[in-house]
């Protein structure tokens, strides 16, 4: 904490968002320390391969996980990833190779259309002040219904072969495609955060709603916006996971809400809205990644890896708690 | 006989402030006693005290004779002194009968269970409100109820514990005309019953109608109590001010320019009534009224925050159709509002971002910021109001309520207005801020802007503005200037009846 206020004297310029990544350096030392662990203890933990492979892993619950800081700061809450990318999938399915659709069309329809029925969800939630959750729960469970629906529950393949370069290929044959995506959202996120009126826009609203539209900021139309880009994407997310398994299936997606929800909060970003940062959220999938990769490599039961993630989201919670003087 | 309740030299001291100084105060049984005083007078120190809920420093408290000590609200009720306050502390989703025996539901054992025997709830209830002499619905849900029944509800709760003293806490602030006669009615019958009442108030044209007696603070002391007979207007704004406040010069101000905001018969179901004025640049229009005036209810209407029932609001000659938030900053207006903690600033941001708030597009180019020029705004302001804070990058909880206050001012500055709207800019702030935001009025107004200025400090409005409009319940009663009106004249103004 001293060395935050240093910081902020040193340099007045700064804003609160600046030093929030300062308060991220717990989370970088955790990250250190399980890095290190892992290289001890997890065979074949340290090799390149192995380490790209992790990137690829988490591409897809790091790109939505970046919309998702978004909602979260905002002060929203967006349970329908999961679903939406599943329904995505199951869409791109149906008409890439159904309905035989042009394969580009197809991607540019799903991308569209995850982005529409988002904005109108996020219209909803602003027009009758309905919570998220109950909007987001709504469109998880409808989502679900129709990937169903419309596959029959079952996987449609085969996609064209030059398809698959999105969720399987490499750049220079060894660093992963999606973990190339990944990383350019993360950094337009992190523009979008840091540098744009918008976000500002979007840290006020979930500061402070009544302040904000004293302010003269277009609450309404932020939170449009976020609900938005959450589903462009959701879909996206729905496109890559598609080329990866190479079939429009409508049960992929499934916890992948709460997975991303885990690595924001993990990452600093606070539930109460107005304070996080894309930067923690990608520790924060990082994190998770690494986590989850070294307990495989150990060997340990999956199911025991669940309740290990659990445990783990709970106590870097309340490090961030005891962290910081409560708030009133 | 001995009075119920005697008060003798109570004192009560807080960091820096009296709140009571050697108070006497005494209430006979089925008496019926006014409480008046200004913001500050002393007069929620005195309920509180009653209470239980703070501690005297010094003197004594008597009932029916006896020395007492009230330790705690619960003790406060033993001794029989109940508080109703003017916030509610009903629990909505529960019917009127559970909330008059609220947390003292009875029991009976059932299965070796502890459960509420709902049985016998509702005769203890219907007592309460027999004593009232009002009929409700026992079994109705509160959140159902009018704020009016909701209040009587209050009233029975307390009545059920049967005290000897009733403390009234601004019981009409948030009621309608007529809903005000019911209460006043329940009073005058529980005086009758035997009761002694203490009725907080700032409505004087209540007094004759509930009270018998008034009792007036100012600055904690006691300063003299009358019969309600005598409490005229102008009485009570004399024992309410006192002679030691004299109006500040400010030197000849700039001349008065052009027409900035003009509003013509604004309308709001039961809260504006045809309330039309015009302020121009250079000149600040002070409004002077009390707490539900509806003074915040106007510049609340005026910014676009709510919607109007009829009326024409007018900007620099432009007529504004659909008022909002964004549209009035387009057209050059701010609003600094009365609750900065709640609407005014984003306390988790650090102070150049709440001084940027409303100017974003002052320094971005395609939504793109540019930091510096922010960080720069940011700067000049903290420079040019003053603004004690350690750096830039601190959050703005961190400031005391003055500074925070001049953020709030300056993030309005910082977009540049022709038109301010000051919502009590001087609210919990201590005196040295106070004088800070009255010498930026006057220079803001002196560089061509147009302020409306409004404050429950009835000295401040005339200390500050070059014209006072008075309002009361909605409307606008009247006009003066400050230099042709006496603060007693204009505080008996701002407390009388409108004539409708």
């Amino acid at each position: 904490m001293t060395t935050q206020v240093a910081e902020a004297k040193g340099k007045p310029a700064w804003s609160s968002r600046a030093r929030d990544v300062f308060a991220r350096s717990g989370l970088l030392f955790g990250l250190l320390i399980l890095f290190v662990l892992l290289w001890q203890f997890a065979p074949n933990f340290a090799t390149s391969r192995n380490l790209f492979n992790v990137l690829r892993a988490i591409a897809i619950n790091g790109m939505i996980a970046c919309a998702m800081t978004f909602v979260i700061i905002s002060g929203d809450i967006d349970v329908s990833v999961g679903s939406a990318v599943a329904w995505s999938s199951s869409l791109l399915g149906v008409l890439a190779i159904k309905q035989h659709w042009p394969l580009i069309a197809a991607v540019a329809f799903v991308l569209a259309g995850g982005t529409i029925i988002h904005s109108l969800a996020g219209w909803i939630r602003v027009k009758w002040s309905i919570p998220a959750f109950v909007v987001t729960l709504a469109m998880y469970m409808s989502y679900k219904g129709l990937a169903k629906v419309i596959t029959h529950a079952y996987p449609i393949t085969p996609f064209p072969d030059s398809f698959s370069v999105w969720g399987q290929g490499y750049i220079l044959k060894i660093i992963p495609v999606p973990a190339v995506l990944m990383l350019i959202t993360v950094g337009i996120f992190y523009f979008l955060s840091t540098r744009t009126v918008f976000g500002r826009s979007v840290y006020s609203v979930g500061g402070n709603e009544e302040a904000s539209r004293l302010s003269g900021i277009p609450v309404g139309r932020t939170r449009i916006t976020i609900f938005a880009i959450s589903g462009f994407m959701a879909a996206l997310g729905g496109v890559i996971m598609s080329s990866r398994i190479m079939a429009g299936a409508y049960n992929v997606g499934e916890g992948l809400e709460f997975e991303v929800i885990a690595a924001v909060v993990i990452g600093g970003t606070s539930l109460a809205g107005g304070s996080g940062s894309m930067i923690g959220t990608f520790l924060g999938v990082l994190f998770m990644g690494l986590l989850s990769n070294g307990m495989t490599l150990m060997g340990v039961d999956p199911y025991w890896q669940e309740v290990a993630r659990g445990l783990i989201l709970l106590f870097a919670v309340l490090i961030s708690v005891w962290q910081k003087p409560i708030r009133k | 006989m001995a009075p119920i309740l005697a008060l003798e030299q109570v004192c009560k001291q807080y960091p820096g402030v009296v709140a009571l100084d050697h108070v006497d105060f005494t209430l006979d049984k089925g008496e019926v006693r006014a409480l008046l005083g200004k913001n500050g007078a002393g007069k929620s120190t005195l309920v509180k005290i009653l209470s239980g809920a703070v501690h005297p420093d010094s003197g004594e408290i008597r009932i029916d004779g006896n020395p007492v000590t009230i330790d705690s609200p619960s003790d406060a009720f033993h001794q029989g002194i109940c508080t109703v306050y003017q916030e509610m502390s009903l629990v909505p989703g529960l019917t009127v009968a559970e909330n008059i025996l609220l947390g003292r539901w009875p029991r009976q054992r059932i299965l070796g269970l502890s459960v509420i025997d709902r049985k016998a709830i509702r005769p203890i209830a219907k007592a309460a409100l027999d004593q009232l002499e009002v009929s409700l619905n026992l079994d109705e849900e509160v959140s159902r109820l009018s704020v009016a029944q909701q209040q009587l509800i209050e009233i029975a709760k307390a009545i059920s514990f049967n005290p000897r003293v009733l403390v009234l806490d601004e019981p009409t602030s948030a009621l309608a005309s007529g809903e005000v006669e019911v209460l006043h009615k329940v009073v005058r019958r529980l005086a009758e019953q035997g009761h002694a009442i203490i009725y907080v108030t700032h409505r004087l044209q209540e007094i004759p109608n509930v009270a018998d007696t008034v009792t007036v603070l100012r600055d904690g002391r006691q300063i003299g109590t009358i019969t309600a007979g005598e409490a005229t207007p102008a009485v009570i704004a004399n024992m309410m001010i006192g002679a030691d406040w004299r109006r500040t010069e400010w030197g000849a101000g700039g001349q008065p320019g052009e027409v900035k905001l003009a509003v013509r018969n604004l309308n709001r179901e039961g809260l504006l009534h045809d309330v039309s004025f015009e302020v121009r640049g250079g000149e600040v229009l002070g409004i002077a009224g009390l707490l539900g005036s509806g003074r915040t209810e106007l510049v609340r209407a005026i910014f676009g925050l709510d919607k109007l029932d009829g009326g024409e609001i007018c900007v620099k000659g432009e007529v504004i159709s659909n008022p909002s938030p964004i549209t009035m900053k387009a057209h050059g207006i701010g609003l600094t509002p009365e609750d900065r903690k709640r609407q005014g600033l984003v306390l988790i941001f650090s102070v150049q971002d709440n001084l940027t708030q409303a100017s974003l597009s002052r320094f971005s180019v395609q939504g793109i910021l540019q930091r510096a020029r922010g960080a720069g705004l940011a700067r000049d302001m903290v420079r040019s109001l003053d603004i004690k804070t350690p750096s830039l990058g601190v959050l703005t909880n961190t400031l005391s309520g003055g500074n925070q206050q001049k953020v709030v001012v300056g993030n309005w500055l910082n977009t540049l207005p022709e038109i301010l709207l000051m919502d009590e800019p001087t609210r919990g702030i201590d005196i040295q801020a106070k004088e800070q935001i009255f010498h930026l009025v006057r220079d803001l107004a002196s560089q061509g802007l147009a302020v409306v200025f409004i404050s429950s400090e009835i000295e401040e409005v005339l200390d500050v503005a070059d014209r006072i409009l008075i309002m009361n319940q909605g409307r606008v009663t009247g006009e003066v200037k400050p230099s042709e009106i006496g603060l007693e004249k204009l505080l008996a103004r701002v407390m009388e009846e409108p004539a409708s």
